[in-house]
């Protein structure tokens, strides 16, 4: 974990209110594991306190995010130029665990691909990539996995599957032989809600990479805690013990 | 070299600069970055008698150079703190207070027995600001006689140095500080958050509560500790919205024995340490031999 100077090198719109962020800190980031988290000072005076951010890539020293505007933050992040200097905290929080599976699930729904695409991209083709979103429009996160042709949902039905991504993930279950899996998924919770009482946790295991609006990212204040379970300690920190979790483990 | 040590309660702290309960976790979270020896003295997360869960979402908030925090005090309670973490701040030497809380007053009396003495204690700091569900949920703090009645109680049960953390929202602050003084109390730190609130218009739910913390925090907190250390004669520990090295020494000399840094650590979690440097170096820019000289200066004018 470093806490370092960084140079923004690129901050390109995507598509309206997406954005990717590429960064370049001084300090090396050393191993990143997927779905690790970064906290971002939003340049200038108008807000304080950093943001959290997942890690969209980490490659030869060049910190990528991508993100959706959602508020005050963001939209300053937005407008930001190239060549801002900043400061990026991490990389912060557990990751995915990826053990050996014949067969690898990754799930995102809208900028959730924000915190799947790296694990996609260390499985290395082995990923059945399924992504679910509003329209076509957002399609074009998909840009860099475009060539491990990721199965699409929209609620329009614009591209792909009409529908969501859940019922999409559901039909795609139904076709296949009971095999050793696991999914990963990252998206809103009614995403996550809907998942959890669509497969059968006896049968497939599942981490969910959740967010949480946070204070310090450092497991410091308590604030972006998570629901869970546990009933001697159910609040465990988004920051710290997350941000994945087995999806069972949280209350939804 | 100046000597940025001082004096609380008869021990030496190696720098004035504490962490203010609840901001640095349980000291362990922050040591991927620094160690926890590095401060003057570590400052304890809120603990109760029995562990605590906490409050629901949403628990932060950024309001304009501020924060409203709605933690709601989860912590692991006092039994597993001193199993778990205080073995590591006697291997590190590091000083601590231990700051606990109660929702009745046998609830903190049970907590100052249950913290036995150590020399690696520093101070027991009670949390004011909790409400008393046997009173409407009014917080303790908000009364010279409750403020006065509970420290007594506290005070009888334990041998460690006692300090009352005190709510600015009070009519007269120096009123409850003096009760606390006359009760007994060792010490007090000044201030805990300020009650606020802020409306997400997004959802347009229910204001968040919560206590405000950060620069927007700092004037108040700077007058209650003027006032408050020249009006009663024990030592007073300042916080609220400190960023920088400048404001920590403007509480110093308006009376501040020393001073806890919360907020600033999660703009930039090294604020601790680099306060720590800098005010070496004040002190040997300004000709200063120690902080002895600087503390409660403005008090003769």
């Amino acid at each position: 974990m470093v806490d370092t100077e960084a140079r923004i090198i690129e901050n390109t719109k995507i598509v309206p209110d997406y954005f990717l962020l590429k960064l370049k800190p001084v300090k090396d980031f050393g191993k990143v594991r997927p779905g690790q988290f970064v906290m971002l000072k939003i340049p200038g005076n108008e807000v304080f306190l950093r943001r959290p951010f997942s890690i969209y890539d980490y490659d030869r020293g060049i910190l990528t995010v991508m993100y959706k505007v959602a508020g005050k933050g963001t939209e300053i992040l937005s407008k930001t130029g190239k060549d801002t200097l900043t400061s990026v905290l991490g990389p912060l929080g557990n990751g995915f665990r990826v053990g050996k599976r014949d067969a690898y699930l990754t799930i995102a729904g809208g900028i959730g691909i924000a915190g799947i695409h790296l694990l996609i991209k260390e499985l290395k083709g082995k990923a059945s990539v399924f992504f679910g979103c509003s329209s076509n429009i957002e399609t074009a996160l998909l840009e860099d996995i475009a060539h491990l042709n990721p199965m699409v949902s929209t609620l329009d039905g614009s591209c792909g599957y009409k529908g969501n991504v859940v019922e999409m993930l559901k039909n795609h279950l139904e076709t296949i032989e009971n095999i050793d899996q696991e999914i990963f998924v990252c998206g809103p919770e009614g995403m996550l809600k809907s998942l959890k009482t669509s497969i059968d946790r006896n049968k497939i295991s599942c981490q969910a990479l959740v967010e949480e609006r946070m204070a310090c990212g450092l497991g410091l204040c308590f604030g972006c805690v998570k629901k869970t379970i546990d009933e001697n300690e159910p609040y465990k920190r988004v920051c710290k013990e997350g941000p994945v979790f087995d999806l069972w483990e949280i209350s939804l | 070299m100046g000597n940025i040590s001082v004096k609380l309660f008869g021990k030496t702290l190696k720098n004035p600069v504490m962490n203010a309960s609840g901001t640095l976790g349980y000291g362990k979270e922050i040591e991927p970055l620094w160690g926890v020896e590095t401060l003057g003295c570590y400052v304890t997360k809120g603990l109760s008698m029995k562990p605590h869960h906490g409050n629901p979402l949403p628990r932060v908030w950024e309001e304009r150079c501020g924060m409203i925090n709605s933690i709601g005090l989860q912590n692991i309670g006092i039994e597993r703190f001193f199993e778990e973490y205080f073995p590591f701040f006697k291997r590190k030497k590091t000083p601590i207070i231990v700051n606990f809380f109660g929702f009745t007053e046998d609830e903190y009396i049970i907590c100052a027995e249950m913290i036995k003495p150590d020399k690696q204690i520093i101070a027991l700091e009670m949390n004011l600001s909790c409400p008393n569900i046997k009173k409407g949920g009014i917080s303790f703090g908000k009364e010279a006689d409750t403020v006065y009645e509970i420290v007594k109680k506290v005070k009888a049960v334990t041998k460690i140095p006692l300090m009352a953390k005190l709510t600015p929202e009070v009519k007269n602050i120096v009123e409850i500080a003096a009760a606390a003084y006359e009760a007994g109390a060792d010490g007090l730190t000044l201030i805990n958050t300020i009650p606020a609130a802020v409306v997400d218009v997004n959802k347009r739910t229910v204001p968040i509560k919560g206590g405000l913390s950060g620069p927007v925090a700092r004037s108040v907190a700077l007058r209650a500790v003027y006032e408050c250390s020249k009006a009663v004669p024990i030592p007073v520990v300042g916080v609220g919205g400190i960023m920088d090295t400048r404001d920590a020494v403007a509480f110093l000399m308006a009376g501040a024995q020393a001073i806890q840094i919360g907020t600033a650590t999660f703009i930039d979690p090294y604020t601790i340490p680099k306060i720590i440097e800098e005010l070496r170096e004040y002190l040997d820019t300004h000709g200063y031999a120690d902080f002895e000289s600087i503390i409660g200066i403005t008090h003769d004018q």
